[in-house]
């Protein structure tokens, strides 16, 4: 019974030396950071599937992939899908588009008709959310049928 | 005594020539189809006084870096404020009429006497050296009142 107490307190210790570690790991966020969609707004209508998304961070910087400077982080673009894993690499696939050269605009031109979500999630010079993530709000577009 | 001076003439010039080819070698090629705006304001905007307000930097096939990291296609913000574009050929200055956006930011918020005012974008290098060619913005007027 000891034994076994021992056993759990030992690998909740572990554990949470683990989770600390991967959190070291992660760049911190800045301060007062802000990240947002300048455009187009929630609920835009986009005719032909074809627009400029504008990418908008507050009281930080943006940095191509890596240069590593605090207060600093890229722009991904997630489409049609939800926040991926924070603690580690954002995937790279056309639902998670990377701006690593630091990009503050992203030209979408093949949204099919139908609605999607767009939302930002900026990350560090290795591609990692911030510690605590800096994402935007989670928009709704609508494409009509061609 | 002419030809001697045409001939110094001629090699005055040549060496201005080739400093200035010197110099543009030096400066950090800009994507041809870059495209600087200020997002916000709009030209002629009227903006009330004694309130700070948004300027949103546009930038559009072309990345930020902040200043000290020499990524191609890319380079950092600078807010002109009531004054003309500098030299193109040398570090733009850093003054209250030249803004450094050496951080890597994408926006500021500034706030301006009453009166009317002309706000324009220069993208420069990480040494601070505008690109060749020169990346700038429409130079837009707002008026505070």
């Amino acid at each position: 019974m000891l034994i076994r107490a021992v056993a759990i307190v030992a690998l909740l210790a572990v554990s949470s030396v683990m989770a600390f570690a991967a959190d070291a790991e992660r760049t911190p966020a800045p301060k007062d950071a802000k990240v947002y969609i300048i455009w187009p707004p929630d609920g835009a209508v986009i005719r032909g599937g074809k627009l400029w998304v504008r990418m908008g961070v507050r009281n930080a910087g943006v940095a191509p992939k890596g240069v590593c400077l605090p207060n600093t982080g890229h722009h991904h673009l997630l489409i049609d899908t939800d926040l991926p894993p924070f603690d580690q690499e954002i995937p790279s696939d056309r639902q998670h588009l990377h701006f690593g050269g630091g990009q503050t605009e992203a030209r979408l031109e093949d949204l099919p008709p139908g609605k999607h979500t767009l939302q930002l999630l900026l990350a560090d010079c290795n591609h990692v959310p911030h510690d605590p993530p800096l994402y935007s709000e989670k928009i709704t577009i609508t494409v009509p049928p061609y | 005594m002419k030809s001697m001076m045409t001939n110094m003439t001629l090699c005055l010039l040549g060496a201005v020539l080739t400093l200035g080819v010197a110099r543009a070698a030096d400066r950090t090629p800009a994507p041809a189809n870059a495209y600087l705006y200020v997002g916000w304001p709009n030209d002629g905007e009227v903006l009330p006084a004694n309130r700070p307000f948004r300027v949103w930097f546009g930038l559009r096939n072309m990345g930020v870096a902040p200043k000290g990291a020499n990524v191609p296609n890319t380079g950092h913000h600078h807010l002109l404020i009531d004054t003309d574009l500098p030299p193109l050929d040398q570090e733009i200055p850093s003054d209250r009429n030249h803004i450094h956006f050496g951080a890597g930011q994408t926006e500021t918020t500034i706030e301006l006497p009453p009166g009317t005012h002309t706000l324009q974008l220069l993208m420069a290098d990480y040494n601070h050296v505008p690109h060749d060619p020169p990346v700038y913005s429409k130079k837009i007027t707002v008026y505070v009142k």
